[in-house]
């Protein structure tokens, strides 16, 4: 299965200029719907590292098409944002299927490793502020450049969650309770942006220096801007270090500084919180979308059943978020 | 009880046991990653056999209380929150609200920080 693999990774980049023997396949523990691999691309005893992003062909109802996160992260590297270089993309009826292959990024994308090796301890300070940065160019993009994205304002992203998770016929009093809230919260005052979508450790590569990169655009849509800013401070990417409210590594002070340094659109602490619970919620019924489709046997992953479980994560969130003033 | 001994949480246990000690240092790096995943659901399946009862009765007790209703599930009391029987402001609903969601995470995941958090 690897030597097909290979043959057709050798032919798809071959198709746009690049030559060479390819080696050293090998599976990366990716997101859960998509598969990774890394693999070398030697010519000439000159060898190039290289990853290949293949979607499985069966997306969740949020997700994007793989060869359109590849178009993405063409257009935001324009503006200096950090993502890897993209070098080929292939189409689902082509012999990769949707996915595309990209330069290889050295760093570290494992959210427990970087809150936990020494290599990154220099980095974490200054994360936050880079993160800011980054998320903020990403933020300013015109996005007439991105009308093959759907948009999705908060108060139908709102309802469609809403309704998504009536859809699972297993009412839950905190998710009812936080639909209630965020109903009755202003999410108005904005500027139609690109939005990453599930901008977070996991999603970011990261070196001794700080950030190098910004990968995972399944989730990308036109909407508001904010929605990346309360995602990346849920408390559902602290990985345990909740004292940490920028994805366990930073404080909030520090990535608005970078983000009101770049951006367009000021922000302020008070206009993040709404979209924390937003986040929080959101979170939960991805939770659920990914149980349940495990329970109904489109896909049968001890990933997705656990992540079933992962839903009380997020109540009791947004519990400490809306009573027990958690941060 | 008709079953002996180990019981089923002791059984979840072993197995726990054997997949950490005898598995994992001869699987490859994603697999590990994966057979993390699976500890993590036995444990989760082991408590709600050894405290699942006593958390649940413990909500249920709460929702005594505050829900006028002979049906006590979290489905009923979702539905009064929905259909706005019971004011959002009610402290009772909070408390409730946070008991559940305690109660609820310490069978799936009692390492968890928010949880952990609001223990101490």
């Amino acid at each position: 299965m690897q030597e097909e693999l290979a043959s057709a990774l050798s032919k798809k980049l071959l198709e746009v200029g690049i030559e060479g023997k390819v080696s050293n396949l090998e599976p990366l523990t990716g997101g859960a719907s998509k598969e990774i691999w890394k693999f070398e691309v030697s010519k000439d005893k000159q060898s190039t590292k290289m990853i290949l992003r293949r979607g499985s062909g069966i997306e969740g109802p949020l997700a994007i098409k793989t060869a359109d996160e590849a178009r993405i992260q063409k257009e935001v590297i324009k503006v200096g944002a950090p993502v890897p270089t993209i070098l080929a993309v292939s189409k689902n009826e082509e012999e990769l299927g949707d996915s595309y292959i990209m330069n290889f990024v050295e760093g570290e994308s494992i959210a427990r490793k970087i809150l936990r090796d020494k290599e990154y301890k220099k980095a974490l300070p200054v994360l936050a502020y880079q993160c800011g940065e980054a998320i903020a160019r990403i933020h300013n993009v015109d996005v007439d450049n991105f009308s093959f994205l759907p948009k999705k304002p908060a108060e139908d992203q709102l309802e469609d969650l809403y309704s998504t998770y009536q859809s699972f016929e297993q009412p839950s009093p905190v998710f009812e309770y936080a639909y209630l809230w965020l109903k009755k919260q202003d999410f108005s005052n904005f500027q139609e942006s690109l939005v990453h979508g599930d901008f977070r450790l996991g999603n970011i590569i990261v070196n001794g220096e700080g950030l190098q990169s910004i990968i995972d655009w399944e989730l990308a849509h036109i909407g508001n801007p904010l929605q990346d800013l309360g995602w990346v401070c849920g408390n559902s990417w602290r990985f345990g270090k909740s004292d940490k409210v920028v994805g366990g590594f930073g404080e909030l002070e520090d990535l608005l500084e970078g983000y009101n340094s770049i951006s367009k659109l000021k922000v302020n602490k008070e206009m993040v919180k709404c979209w924390q619970v937003f986040g929080t919620f959101r979170w939960g019924v991805i939770c659920l979308i990914q149980a349940y489709a495990h329970l109904s046997g489109t896909i049968n992953s001890i990933e997705k059943a656990a992540i079933g479980r992962r839903v009380s994560e997020t109540e009791i969130d947004i519990v400490d978020l809306l009573f027990l003033g958690g941060e | 009880m008709i079953f002996d001994r180990p019981t089923s949480g002791e059984l979840i246990k072993a197995v726990m046991d054997f997949l950490d000690t005898k598995i994992k240092d001869e699987l490859p790096p994603h697999l590990a990653f994966k057979l993390r995943i699976t500890n993590n659901v036995l444990g989760m399946v082991q408590r709600e056999i050894e405290q699942g009862e006593t958390l649940q009765q413990e909500v249920y007790d709460a929702m005594q209380n505050l829900m006028h209703s002979d049906e006590l599930t979290t489905k009923k009391l979702a539905e009064l929150i929905k259909d706005g029987k019971i004011d959002l402001k009610d402290e009772d609903l909070k408390d409730l609200l946070v008991l559940l969601s305690k109660n609820k995470i310490e069978v799936d995941n009692p390492n968890y920080s928010t949880y952990k958090k609001l223990i101490k």
